[in-house]
């Protein structure tokens, strides 16, 4: 299992800091360009959230391209392929180079530049899309030139990775959190191909027609599924074992909810468009996996919750901790979303309605995203060579993420169910749509401060990240914990509280 | 080493299953549609289905403005509380209490286009059947998309404006036959200056042609009978 910080040998530490100096560069990079990302999309995201209570904002001539209809494809887009992706692939370089137990011998510098090539690949999606080059295809919004610059950048340092852990790792065995990783890492590709060729170069070839949303419905979930569960719950299980010192509580239950949510995973998505003209069974084999992966989601968030258990006051004191904690608890939250929107009997009033929306923002934001800030915040000391600067940021960055975040996931899915319930009303037969617009009205307000809250917090973590990044972090030998405020005058090397310090709260 | 192919294996095989069953079949299978013929005899109408093509210029225009992400095309049967085949003008029944309930998308419906836009979101009506309901001048259609707030009725509507497809030009002569017309309670400030008049570009004209052939409740060969005896 994981071995524990409490239990280093000086060779131990030397090689640990052998492998870090090994991936520093890509890393820190992948981390810095990742969270400039996340500030734009944020950015898009509160402007596009406001032009759906108030169209006339921002509605000048020469700001054409900000329409609703363009900004929100760029702000998912940017989320996804500008952000999360983007951390995900810094914090797997990290974890398998740990993992592996020995220092890359070379290839730092062109995963560099395979980075460099998959931010110009998002650039140029975002630009394309909103001067009107996008494919309207879910996810896949970015002009059908920019994939293969993603691809080959991604493939670039997947490959590297991988060969790397091989290579060095032949008699260990598997772990857990390599399991994952690996995963996540090999089907990325494979999902991502499919859903290219086919809906980018195939389907324009021979026309698919209605298939084709199905296989973009599909490429979504199964992105979702297969790569931002399997990383996101890697990174939880080498954290929460490393962080609170205790072994993974069941090897068993942790392989069992591996395989349930690799089996399931490739199944679900086309429950998109249940009752709609994709053959009826792909929707409902859909629903039926996306409800069975209930299954695997509450084993692992039982296996997580129980290797915690005892040590929950650490959640207090590390940020690492305690944004992992939450991710976890939220990978339950996103899949019960996600059978409660994916069924007959309770989807009906969610398809096509904002509740959508808040099941992809609960997958990649509260449940992905905050996994990465959990990781970023432990790695990044590690490679940048100094300590985080001040505990206030990060509490701050954490509180304002959480409440941002579930506020949004909470408006998007009950005014989801107002929208849907509105149109599904026989009262509203014959009515114009102002019913269902009316009704959602109130939690797009709601949508539109959340994302103020959270572009708050993110402008405060990406200029935290880049001050960290270019080594003007604080110079000391103890981590940045959460229990003072004032942590220079006195650096935290105090034991963990026993109970909850008032500022935390704050 | 065992263990690894294990994992490689069962990675392979888990997700292998299910790529190739929701994907990569029916996606063959889609792409070897063809039309099909009514048989007078028992659907009573002649040619083939299904009878609409839409237009493909327009349909470009509608997916690089991201129309997609508030309009769906599909309409959904009608049970379990969806009633989207029963609503006004979702159909080509454009009666207040349509007869027969639309019948539900069909992929045959959708055959010719590269993909088709489903939608991502309802937050604006559904445009399955639009080409039915859509307004008898082409100018209204025009001065939905210039301005979708333009009168008192719609003040409701989030529809963004797409302005940027139009062009605002000095009036020559008598003007343009196809410069847009507003409404008189419309605000002053969407209106052009005095001398001024707002006409659709190409891409402009193409999308309405685009919504105009919107018409996917075809009857389906075999089915008519059924549908009528309900």
């Amino acid at each position: 299992m994981a071995t524990t910080d409490s239990s280093i040998s000086n060779s131990d530490s030397l090689r640990r800091a052998a492998i870090d100096r090994s991936v520093k560069g890509p890393v820190l990079f992948l981390f810095a360009n990742a969270a400039m990302w996340l500030l734009a999309s944020t950015v898009m995201g509160l402007i596009a959230s406001i032009k759906l209570v108030s169209p006339d904002f921002l509605n000048y001539d020469w700001l054409w391209f900000l329409n609703y209809s363009r900004l929100q494809p760029a702000h998912m887009a940017a989320l996804v392929y500008g952000w999360a992706m983007q951390a995900g692939l810094g914090v797997a370089v990290w974890l398998l180079a740990r993992r592996s137990g020995q220092a890359l011998s070379g290839g730092a510098g062109t995963m560099l530049v395979a980075g460099i090539f998959w931010n110009v690949g998002v650039t140029l999606g975002v630009i394309g899309i909103l001067s009107g080059a996008g494919t309207a295809l879910q996810w896949l919004e970015f002009p059908s030139f920019v994939w293969p610059v993603l691809l080959i950048p991604y493939l670039v340092i997947a490959v590297n990775m991988i060969v790397h852990y091989n290579r060095a790792n032949r008699q260990q065995g598997f772990h857990l959190t390599s399991w994952y990783l690996l995963a996540a890492l090999l089907c990325f590709p494979w999902i991502f191909l499919t859903g290219n060729l086919v809906l980018n170069c195939f389907a324009a070839a021979t026309p698919i027609g209605a298939i084709g949303a199905g296989v973009n419905a599909w490429y979504v979930s199964a992105t979702i599924m297969l790569f931002f569960a399997p990383l996101g719950l890697g990174v939880c299980y080498y954290f929460i074992p490393k962080i609170t010192g205790q072994p993974v509580y069941s090897y068993q239950l942790a392989q069992i909810g591996f395989w349930g949510l690799i089996i399931l995973g490739g199944w679900s998505g086309f429950q998109k468009y249940m009752g709609g003209p994709v053959p009826s069974w792909t929707a409902a084999v859909g629903g039926m996996a996306t409800i069975l992966l209930l299954v695997p989601a509450g084993i692992v968030a039982l296996n997580h919750h129980l290797t915690t258990s005892g040590k929950h006051s650490l959640i207090e004191t590390s940020p690492t901790l305690r944004f992992i904690f939450v991710g976890s608890a939220s990978f339950l939250v996103t899949s019960g979303i996600a059978a409660l929107i994916s069924n007959f009997w309770t989807g009906t009033n969610f398809q096509f309605t904002y509740a959508e929306y808040g099941y992809h923002l609960a997958a990649v934001y509260a449940f992905f995203s905050m996994t990465m800030f959990g990781a970023i915040y432990y790695i990044t000391p590690r490679l940048a060579g100094c300590e985080w600067l001040s505990a206030r940021l990060i509490r701050n960055h954490f509180w304002f993420s959480v409440y941002g975040i579930t506020a949004l996931v909470a408006c998007m899915v009950i005014g989801g169910l107002a929208q849907g319930q509105s149109q599904n009303n026989p009262d509203n037969w014959n009515q114009p749509f102002i019913g269902s617009v009316i009704n959602a009205r109130g939690y797009l307000v709601g949508r539109a401060l959340a994302w103020a809250f959270i572009l708050w917090s993110n402008f405060w973590f990406f200029t935290h990240l880049v001050f960290m990044v270019l080594g003007l972090g604080r110079r000391s030998v103890a981590p940045t914990l959460l229990v003072h405020d004032h942590h220079d005058e006195r650096p935290a090397a105090v034991p963990a509280p026993t109970h909850p310090p008032a500022s935390a709260t704050a | 080493m065992t263990g690894s192919r294990k994992f490689l294996f069962g990675l392979a095989g888990a997700f292998g299953v299910p790529w190739l069953l929701l994907v990569i079949i029916p996606v063959i299978k889609a792409q070897k549609l063809t039309p099909e013929a009514y048989d007078k005899d028992r659907d009573g109408i002649e040619g083939v289905y299904p009878s609409t093509s839409i237009d493909r210029q327009g349909q470009l225009v509608y997916i690089s403005e991201g129309c997609a992400q508030c309009h769906t095309q599909m309409i959904r049967p009608s049970f379990v509380g969806i009633l989207d085949g029963w609503k006004k003008g979702w159909g080509s029944d454009q009666s207040d209490q349509p007869k027969h309930a639309v019948r539900p998308s069909k992929w045959e419906d959708y055959m010719g286009e590269p993909v088709a836009p489903l939608g991502i979101q309802r937050n604006g009506p559904d445009l399955a059947n639009y080409g039915y309901r859509a307004p008898k001048e082409r100018a209204a259609i025009h001065l939905k998309l210039y301005a979708p707030r333009a009168s008192k009725t719609n003040a409701w509507s989030m529809m963004p404006s797409y302005r940027h497809l139009y062009k605002v030009k000095a009036i020559e002569g008598n003007g343009s036959s196809h410069a847009l017309e507003f409404p008189e309670d419309m605000a002053k400030e969407l209106k052009p200056k005095k001398g001024f008049e707002v006409v659709p570009t190409p891409a402009a004209e193409q999308l309405v042609d685009y919504l105009l052939s919107l018409k996917k409740d075809a009857p389906v060969p075999g089915e008519v009978v059924a549908e009528d005896a309900k």
